[in-house]
């Protein structure tokens, strides 16, 4: 046993060893890399062109501009995936109403965690809401914050409980349904504005040559708005923040509540 | 080639995400396992942001070790603890 040990330990120090030298020594191709690639620098002298506006997104972040302008369709089949992974959730869970099993009061962590989660808690919010808001101009977006915000309402199921998630904060099963549905309907109504508005290409964010018509304007009063791209990473935010909180709603639901539900 | 600092930062955040992920598989303690596991994608988390990464590492500090953790501890909850000793 003791012999096992110190040759895996043997083992894992050589492999660390090899890695650490091939990337050192660049055989991993230069990471980071030095050079640029022709896809990775047309993307970076376009994105933010303002001199030439031919191929431009209006926005800074080259990765958002692939997310949501050069590569949309992409992005708006993910969310689709989305969608229907937090659907059959909620067609697997379908429990009308929690009982509470025991008093209130005893349910949660000790008070330390507690206090230190309602801290926690409005500055994840916070950022959460940053990331969504500035996800045109700096690295971020709509669905990193959505991932950071459903962060908050899981740490307070983990130190309060779900029926402090449902009654105190009033985040209910069905308001997070109704916000997802909000941001979906508002993703759809972007992405099918400009061909009403008379471009050849779905989810078209600033005009192209393959399809030169319609371009959304950049700014907005004080706000650049990158055309669409602010406004869609508001809406994967609400989508994204909304259906997994629903999901952890719905995992947190008690054991017992399914076997008194289903009669087992 | 990059700068010895750079390359440094790389070279600790994969050995501290090899080391956690050895506690990881060692630990018989499963809650342990999971929080283990939380380290070792911090310390990729580390690693991606030095790889100028910064997209990558919004979502995967959220996911990786908020959201991924607590749904291990919601599945260990369902489970037993502790593993049992290998013969």
């Amino acid at each position: 046993m003791r012999i096992k040990e110190v040759v895996t330990g043997i083992m894992a120090a050589a492999f660390l060893f090899v890695i650490i030298v091939t990337i050192i020594f660049g055989s991993t191709g230069w990471t980071p890399s030095t050079e640029i690639r022709p896809l990775a620098k047309f993307y970076l002298e376009n994105c933010f062109n303002v001199f030439n506006r031919t191929w431009w997104t209006a926005s800074p972040e080259a990765v958002t501009s692939m997310l949501w302008d050069y590569r949309g369709i992409d992005t708006y089949y993910e969310t689709s995936v989305f969608f229907l992974a937090v659907i059959s959730g909620v067609a697997l869970f379908r429990i009308a109403e929690i009982k509470l099993g025991t008093k209130k009061k005893e349910l949660g962590l000790s008070i330390i965690v507690k206090t230190v989660t309602r801290l926690i808690f409005p500055l994840i919010i916070i950022v959460s809401i940053s990331v969504a808001f500035h996800g045109n101009l700096t690295p971020g977006g709509g669905f990193q914050a959505g991932a950071i915000f459903a962060v908050a309402p899981l740490l307070l199921i983990a130190a309060f409980s779900r029926h402090y998630l449902e009654e105190n904060i009033k985040l209910t099963k069905d308001k997070c349904l109704t916000l997802r549905t909000i941001g979906l309907t508002a993703i759809t109504l972007i992405i099918a504005l400009p061909v009403l508005a008379g471009a050849l290409t779905l989810m078209q964010n600033q005009a192209k040559p393959w399809s030169p018509f319609f371009s959304f304007p950049e700014v907005v009063g004080p706000v650049w708005t990158s055309g669409t791209l602010f406004f869609l990473n508001v809406a994967e935010f609400l989508a994204v923040g909304a259906g997994f909180t629903l999901l952890f709603l719905l995992l947190s639901i008690p054991e017992e509540e399914f076997k008194r539900v289903f009669g087992l | 080639m990059m700068s010895l600092f750079t390359a440094s930062l790389i070279i600790f955040a994969l050995t501290l995400g090899a080391v956690f992920a050895y506690f990881a598989i060692k630990s018989r303690d499963l809650v342990k396992a999971a929080v283990f596991s939380a380290g070792q994608s911090a310390a990729f988390a580390l690693a991606f942001f030095m790889l100028m990464a910064p997209d990558i590492v919004l979502a995967y500090v959220a996911v990786a070790i908020g959201i991924y953790t607590v749904v291990l501890l919601y599945v260990i909850n369902k489970t037993e603890r502790f593993e049992e000793a290998e013969e």
